[in-house]
């Protein structure tokens, strides 16, 4: 659980939003829909994105799960962050936790995403402030700005 | 929490799972990652006191494997997996483009064959693709396995075949050889979707002069009713035919015919049938377009 | 003088000559930003503890009818549930309503729609509330119901209300439309019709409940307005006010149905039910319940009757409008009211004769939603135009331009356009942008399965209230010992970042850096009443308030930095937190020494500005006046791609142009135009909520379907227009809800020139398109 081994018992129909929020204390997690429609409880299973809202708790044993909280100190999540700031990306702030996991799960597999790409990735992460058009350019930027780096 | 509560039943291994269904498959329904059961429980519109999670079980019935020309798919292969194997081949193209237009990354990450095939429901996209390709089913149980066509398999809407001490462990088919190519379509209100208006796999397969249809299989999410199914007349009217585009012409107005689909909030009845002949043509078109060598 | 300095000290006079506009015009991180990139838990539903136990609502089954009997006895028998509330519960006035008191909190005998509230299931845990209210049993004697708004207009309709069905009639009578047709040599008529829309915010509605020893009760809940959730409570919880707190938590986006009844209605169930058993008490609404209950777009059907000269000059309109205000009537009273006003968009006609009805059905109810009655008169107005340029033959933006509203032209309220209407410059940004005559030319004579098609439509935006009632806010400052300037006001923060635009006004002021700021949460404790946090009004009404107590502040500051600095005060510059001579900049004192030296004196270091608009006149009987004292105004072309043998359309390009008057964020601006024109692109192309025999059919974000990131259109640029209006601060106007306006009827009429079908009712779905097709031959 970002980082930290932990064990504790669950609820069998505990689902692993329920957990890390109510449990854990991990409130970035946000409920949206509770149906796996909306992807604001998407977190990292094993490296994978998936709604925490549609995975059962018990399914998690011997799992790595990631949250926002688990990523403040990874300098990508740390840049993506700078770069929301500074273009706006947060505006209700409700989805940005999801788009911050998101962001860094499509950075991880494909560290120079086209536009589309981004896109595809934050597909499932839905957000009604923004139109995400300053997320997917904070993402872009990250990327680009990395490829220099490296 | 989710609402119904039930319990949960964690197997060590496969044959513990078989041996809980033994005596409680009654009462027991199978959880490979919850994407179409955890939402309808929620919704109340399915439940069971018990779950069996087979999740755990990836060393038993996660696999892609490709030998004698048969394609297996162990039942919690992922449609992300589906999307990122090298094993299936060019010609397989409609199993990567369902894959890649089936709901979004998160679901693509979790959701299972298995899962796809046992919901037997008009909005699992997996389903016309494995009903193209002949695809069989395995089930298995502590008193054996058999094999079913998965035509056979699906007997009504969320109905199957599948016996309650049963889990649906693989689906197998024929990798396709020779002057063929497949091809998926799909469309509904928004690009990323769970349920889309007309989902249509085809697989077309041409004699040696590129011109004739030696086979056509297509499958759709609805046919005469509410659950995936082949398009059998408009396949039998298309068999031995030239591809052209009067044959075209009327295979759209068999196929149409034959779907009888009912309209609901999403769509009507008529926008699906007209979407439906456009995919035929589409399908059948590109398809030939790929064999030929373009 | 060293390099260094001499720049310093030139970029330093740069900002002296701002003078106030100091941060005005800058895009300055957002106050609110860091705590949401951090993850902070500051939403309502992240402040819960282990005491807090759970309300979940019991909602009616049937759309009409009258109550039996309320069975809670299986419920009482569900382990974990402490008690099941109903109207009887409820200590003073039961009543959760708007303008109209048409609307009770629990239904004590009729249920109108399946969006009513009939009480709330109270348990310690999530499961067992949700549990207990399945268990409750409720009979009903059915009513027969109404659920066409045209139907329910008719005499002998059912009667969702003993009153009649109409709850509001409003009308404009503007010279001689007989006269104006008899002018005119083109002539059409058309109905339009236009869907529910849900606002869906990704924080659905929720409030925490305390109890106090002292019989009071505070309240922290996601709303847009702490002040009216307040007078709400007070009134059900028969309290005084000042017994009643109400703190506004983070809310994750509201776009209207959280300024109006449902935050009563959660706050309110957690109020009566942590007052009854003394425990905090949180009432959430899932997405299936918040879409059901909460208020969404009014659906309007409006027959449009309008006339030109044969050179294309409009000479009359007839309009008839009339909207599905659900079983309540909610601000629908006063969203009727914008779609009147706006009913003949940006145009100048001579005579013009509106109705407008809102009407009661037995549907869940309508009430604020971003745009407020201005999509929908857009939609049709703006349809309209498009038939008309094409019955004359006339290109559309040509038509448009004929008769567009610019300074020296009047509206159809009368009201007489001055310099600052900058809809000319809107227009002239977006016609470059799109290259649209090279467009037009280009997509000429298409053929094949794939058209191309422009489409446009021109935005007026009446600003703030208006005619809804007295339009202020308060806004309070104080500067700490420490320095740090503390802003808190009654308007809420709720996504758009105009909170921290009214910090930048009180910054400039000031002279001091938006980083010294702090934001107070909203807290009817402390802060003013300020009206709802709606109509946009944020920047324009509140920053006007921020300006004048920062104003009042500023000046007793000039007067301790005069002294200290040995100057004139009217020689006193503060320029980013430091107090120069503004002769001799190298004589100063920094912000810290000043702030001591002021407290030393006694000086005042609290101050409170009070702003209200002026009043905007109008007569009720011909809607002639100015109903709003300024505009904002927009234009939009975009493009499409539509597939032929399907129907299916891309918007693969929009062009849009605002004149906000002064942005005082650009990058915020900005941030309301992608994803307010977002939002629109799916109220005109996939948003459609439902209804059948009353039930809402698609209460979740897997059927009702709202724009991914894969929707958003390839090509899009937005432009900010700036003609300094009259009313806001350094001549501001909103933005937040125009930008949802426009979509629409351009990629409607975008559809129309692709195809040459013309869809009439939204959304404009791939099957209308394909029908529309198959009824006509391709062009």
């Amino acid at each position: 659980m970002n980082e930290a081994e932990q064990s504790f018992y669950v609820d069998s129909s505990d689902r692993l939003i329920d957990v890390l929020r109510d449990r854990l204390g991990l409130k970035s997690v946000k409920e949206g829909c509770g149906t796996g429609d909306c992807g604001l409880c998407a977190v990292l299973l094993n490296g994978r994105l998936v709604n925490s809202c549609l995975v059962l708790a018990a399914q998690c044993r011997g799992a790595s799960v990631t949250t926002l909280e688990g990523l403040l100190n990874d300098p990508l999540t740390r840049k993506l962050q700078s770069k929301f700031l500074e273009h706006n990306a947060a505006q209700c702030g409700f989805c940005t936790p999801a788009m911050l996991v998101a962001a860094k799960d499509i950075l991880t597999h494909t560290p120079r995403p086209s536009t589309g790409q981004i896109q595809a990735g934050l597909s499932g992460v839905l957000c009604r402030c923004t139109g995400y058009y300053p997320i997917i350019q904070a993402i872009k930027e990250v990327s680009e700005e990395e490829k220099e780096r490296s | 929490m989710v609402t119904p509560s039930f319990d949960l039943y964690v197997p060590t291994d496969l044959r513990d799972a078989l041996k809980f269904l033994e005596s409680n498959g009654g009462h027991t329904a199978i959880l490979a990652r919850g994407t179409d059961l955890l939402p309808r429980i929620r919704r109340r519109l399915a439940w069971a006191p018990t779950l069996l999670d087979i999740s755990g079980l990836d060393g038993d019935l996660r696999y892609i494997k490709r030998d004698d020309g048969i394609v297996r798919l162990g039942a919690l292969t992922t449609v992300a997996d589906l999307l990122e194997t090298d094993l299936l081949g060019m010609r397989l193209e409609m199993i990567r483009k369902a894959g890649e237009l089936f709901g979004d990354p998160q679901i693509r990450n979790v959701a299972t064959v298995g899962g796809n095939v046992c919901s037997a429901s008009s909005s699992e996209d997996l389903i016309p693709v494995f009903l193209a390709l002949d695809a069989k089913v395995k089930l298995i149980s502590s008193r054996g396995e058999r094999v079913l066509p998965l035509e056979g398999f699906i007997m009504g809407k969320r109905e199957t075949a599948r016996k309650n001490f049963e889990i649906l462990c693989e689906v197998f088919f024929e990798a396709p050889r020779g002057n063929c190519w497949s091809g998926f379509e799909k469309l509904g209100r928004r690009n990323i979707l769970i349920v889309s208006l007309v989902s249509e796999a085809l697989l077309l397969t041409l004699e040696d002069d590129l011109e004739t249809i030696r086979g056509v299989k297509v499958a759709l999410n609805r046919v005469a009713g509410k659950v995936p199914a082949r398009a059998a007349k408009a396949e039998a009217f298309l068999s031995g035919k030239k591809l052209t585009p009067e044959v075209i012409r009327e295979a759209q107005d068999v196929l149409a015919s034959e779907l009888a689909l009912k309209g609901d909030f999403r769509a009507s009845g008529e926008y699906r049938a007209e979407l439906a002949k456009v995919f035929l043509k589409r399908l059948l078109l590109g398809c030939a377009s790929r064999i030929r060598g373009g | 003088m060293t390099e260094q300095l001499s720049q310093f000290l030139s970029s330093l006079k740069e900002k002296a000559e701002k003078g106030q506009l100091l941060y005005i015009g800058q895009n300055i991180t957002r106050v609110d930003g860091l705590e949401k990139v951090m993850g902070k838990p500051i939403y309502t539903a992240d402040l819960l503890d282990r005491n807090t136990v759970y309300a979940k609502l019991i909602r009616s089954k049937v759309p009409h009818g009258t109550i039996k009997d309320i069975d809670v006895s299986l419920a009482k028998s569900v382990p974990r549930l402490l008690d099941v509330i109903t109207w009887r519960d409820i200590p003073g006035i039961n009543e959760s309503a708007s303008i109209l008191p048409d609307r009770e909190l629990f239904c004590s005998s009729v249920v109108r729609s399946t969006g009513d509230i009939l009480g709330a299931v109270v348990a310690e845990t999530y499961g067992a509330a949700v549990d207990g209210v399945d268990a409750i049993k409720v009979s009903y004697d059915p009513l027969p119901a109404v659920f066409d708004p045209i139907e329910a207009l008719k005499p002998d309709s059912v009667k969702v209300h003993p009153g009649g069905n109409i709850a509001k009639q409003m009308k404009i009578r503007k010279g001689d439309v007989d006269r104006g047709f008899a002018a005119s040599k083109v002539m059409i008529e058309n109905t339009y019709r236009t869907q529910f829309q849900d606002a869906t915010p990704m924080e659905t509605e929720m409030g925490l409940a305390f109890p106090r020893d002292d019989g009071s009760v505070v309240v922290i809940g996601s709303m847009q307005s702490p002040h009216n959730t307040q007078a709400a409570l007070a009134k059900i919880l028969d309290l005084p006010l000042k017994r009643v707190r109400v703190v506004q938590a983070s809310t994750g986006g509201a776009f209207g149905p959280k300024s109006d009844e449902t935050p009563y209605d959660v706050c309110g169930a957690a109020a009566v039910a942590a007052l009854k058993l003394r425990r905090p008490v949180f009432c959430s609404l899932d997405r299936e319940e918040s879409m059901i209950v909460h208020t969404k777009r009014h659906p309007f059907v409006i027959r449009h009757r309008t006339g030109a000269t044969a050179e294309g000059q409009l000479t009359a309109a007839e309009v008839e409008m009339v909207s599905d205000a659900g079983a309540y009537a909610s601000l629908g009273v006063y969203v009727l009211g914008r779609a009147t006003f706006h009913s003949v968009g940006a145009y100048e006609i001579p005579n013009v004769k509106v109705d407008s009805y809102l009407v009661y059905t037995n549907n869940t109810y309508a009430g604020s939603l971003r745009g407020f009655g201005g999509p929908q008169a857009a939609f049709a107005m703006e349809s309209q135009m498009e038939e008309l340029a094409r019955r004359l033959g006339m290109d559309p933006l040509e038509f448009r331009m004929r008769n567009m509203l610019a300074p020296g032209r009047r509206t159809a309220t009368g009201h007489l356009m001055d310099a600052g209407c900058g809809l000319p410059q809107c227009v002239e940004a977006v016609v470059k942008s799109s290259s649209y005559w090279h467009k037009r030319e280009l997509y000429r004579n298409q053929t094949g399965p794939v058209r191309r098609g422009l489409g446009m439509a021109f935005l007026i935006h009446g600003n703030s209230l208006g005619p809804e009632g007295n339009d202020y806010a308060v806004v309070q400052i104080e500067i700490g010992r420490d320095g740090k300037v503390s802003l808190g006001t009654g308007l809420t923060e709720y996504g758009t970042g105009a909170v921290s635009g009214i910090i930048q006004v009180a910054a400039s002021v000031l002279g001091v850096p938006v980083g010294d700021f702090v934001l107070e949460r909203p807290d009817t404790i402390k802060h003013g009443e300020s009206g709802p946090t709606v109509a946009s009004r944020t920047v324009v009404i509140g920053g006007n308030a921020a300006k004048l107590a920062a104003a009042k502040l500023r000046k007793r500051l000039d007067l301790v930095a005069a002294d200290l600095l040995k100057v004139d005060k009217r020689d006193v510059l503060i320029v980013d937190g430091v107090a120069y001579d503004r002769h001799n900049s190298a004589s100063n004192v920094p912000w810290s020494r000043l702030v001591e030296e002021a407290y030393r004196r006694g000086v005042k270091m609290a101050e409170e500005g009070y702003f209200m608009a002026p009043p905007s006149p109008w007569d009720a009987e011909t809607g002639q006046g100015t109903p709003y004292l300024q505009y904002t105004w927009g234009a939009l072309i975009c493009e499409v791609q539509v597939d032929v043998e399907t129907g299916r359309y891309d918007v693969t390009d929009v062009h849009a142009a605002y004149d906000v008057g002064r942005a005082v964020n650009p990058a915020g601006v900005m941030g309301q135009i992608y994803g307010g024109t977002v939002q629109g692109l799916g109220y005109a192309t996939m948003e459609e909520l439902v209804h059948k025999d009353g039930e809402v059919v698609n209460p979740s974000l897997g059927d009702y379907y709202i724009p991914t990131s894969m929707d958003i259109p390839k090509n899009f640029k937005a432009y900010i227009v700036e003609v300094p209006g009259t009313l806001g601060p350094f001549g501001a106007k909103v933005i937040a809800e125009p930008p949802i306006v426009l979509p629409a009827p351009a990629v409607r009429n975008a559809v129309l020139d692709a195809t040459g079908v013309s869809v009439n009712d939204l959304p404009v779905t791939s099957e209308k398109v394909l029908m529309g097709l198959k009824r006509k031959p391709p062009e």
